[in-house]
């Protein structure tokens, strides 16, 4: 076996090690499972309307802190592409943008399903256009976009170019959506227009499950677009391009 | 059964299924055994038990992909020694 090719699957300039990733999947799955069950296991203070769905707080906020991991990680592979023209970093930030998206509809998903039920009770609401909803989804289909123009660019290079400086550019959203204008309107989200910050009400036991469920799902993303990278890689080792 | 159904004012669904229940007086005897942790917390460690399931199944699925991604890597390096150009 030639050490470029060996390169490419495992070692080598982005490629994936193998051994590392066996070793850091392991402690990630062990990690979650931890949360899941501290998440239930551990008492909560009932607060009215939340009651138990204040669990939700582990696993749906840590959907966007994975998001924002993701994109950011993304955004760093795309600048490393437009550097050095390795097909190996577009592969990567393509597959965390991919995984990052997928952590945002899960998030987008459990916010309404939270919301129905808490601050749309009795009203058979799902879906009020809320401002931190709103542009969360606007968020999402930005990201969405990114996917569109890299299937409409046939040569992987110029595919690889021109999808990186969009993502730049969707990045740099990232704030201004997921925070600065939805704080500016009245939004029934936490944070939001007066309404008390996570700091204000969360009760200081919740951070033991909170804080490791950060860095868990984070871990999650990490592996689910790990394995994704390893099967683009052989993809595109086989064809000279990933797509 | 019966009576307790015929008792049961017909306003809801819920009424009449809250009634029911009631009505046949379950549980019958205190719980015990892995129920006595079970039905604790509003029976909350069910869905602590259903989530733990789809998780461990999720995990599986992860790890059998894992090792189909092992093979595959190994007969790449077998079959194409020399480098496809990628780059």
């Amino acid at each position: 076996m030639t050490t470029l090719a060996k390169r490419i699957v495992q070692g080598g300039p982005a490629g994936v090690n193998v051994r590392r990733y066996r070793i850091i999947r392991n402690i990630v799955l062990v990690a979650v499972t931890a949360i899941a069950i501290g998440g239930f296991l551990i008492d909560v203070p009932r607060i009215q309307i939340l009651e138990h769905t204040a669990r939700n707080l582990y696993f749906h906020v840590p959907m966007w802190f994975t998001l924002m991991a993701a994109v950011t990680f993304s955004a760093y592979h795309s600048i490393r592409f437009l550097q050095t023209g390795n097909l190996v970093r577009d592969v990567r930030a393509r597959e965390a943008a991919l995984v990052g998206i997928v952590f945002g509809i899960l998030g987008l998903l459990t916010g309404m399903v939270w919301a129905r039920f808490t601050w749309y009770q009795g009203t058979n609401i799902w879906w009020n256009f809320d401002p931190k909803q709103t542009m969360a989804a606007v968020q999402l289909l930005i990201y969405g976009a990114y996917f569109v123009l890299r299937s409409a660019i046939e040569e992987p290079q110029k595919r690889g170019r021109i999808a990186a400086v969009y993502n730049l550019f969707a990045l740099v959203t990232v704030p201004f959506l997921l925070f600065i204008l939805p704080r500016q309107a009245p939004s029934l989200h936490p944070g939001a227009d007066g309404n008390p910050a996570f700091s204000d009400f969360t009760a200081p036991e919740m951070r033991w499950v909170l804080y490791p469920a950060f860095i868990a799902f984070i871990g999650l993303f990490w592996v689910l677009y790990t394995q994704r990278v390893r099967f683009s890689l052989i993809k595109l080792r086989l064809h000279g391009d990933s797509e | 059964m019966e009576d307790a159904r015929q008792e049961v004012p017909p306003d809801t669904a819920e009424a009449i299924y809250d009634t029911l229940w009631a009505a046949s007086e379950v549980p019958t005897r205190a719980p015990e055994g892995i129920e006595r942790v079970m039905l604790a917390e509003d029976k909350l460690y069910v869905v602590l038990a259903v989530v733990l399931i789809i998780w461990f199944g999720l995990i599986f699925l992860l790890l059998r992909t894992d090792r189909r991604l092992d093979n595959l890597e190994r007969e790449l390096e077998d079959r194409i020694p020399e480098d496809a150009s990628y780059e």
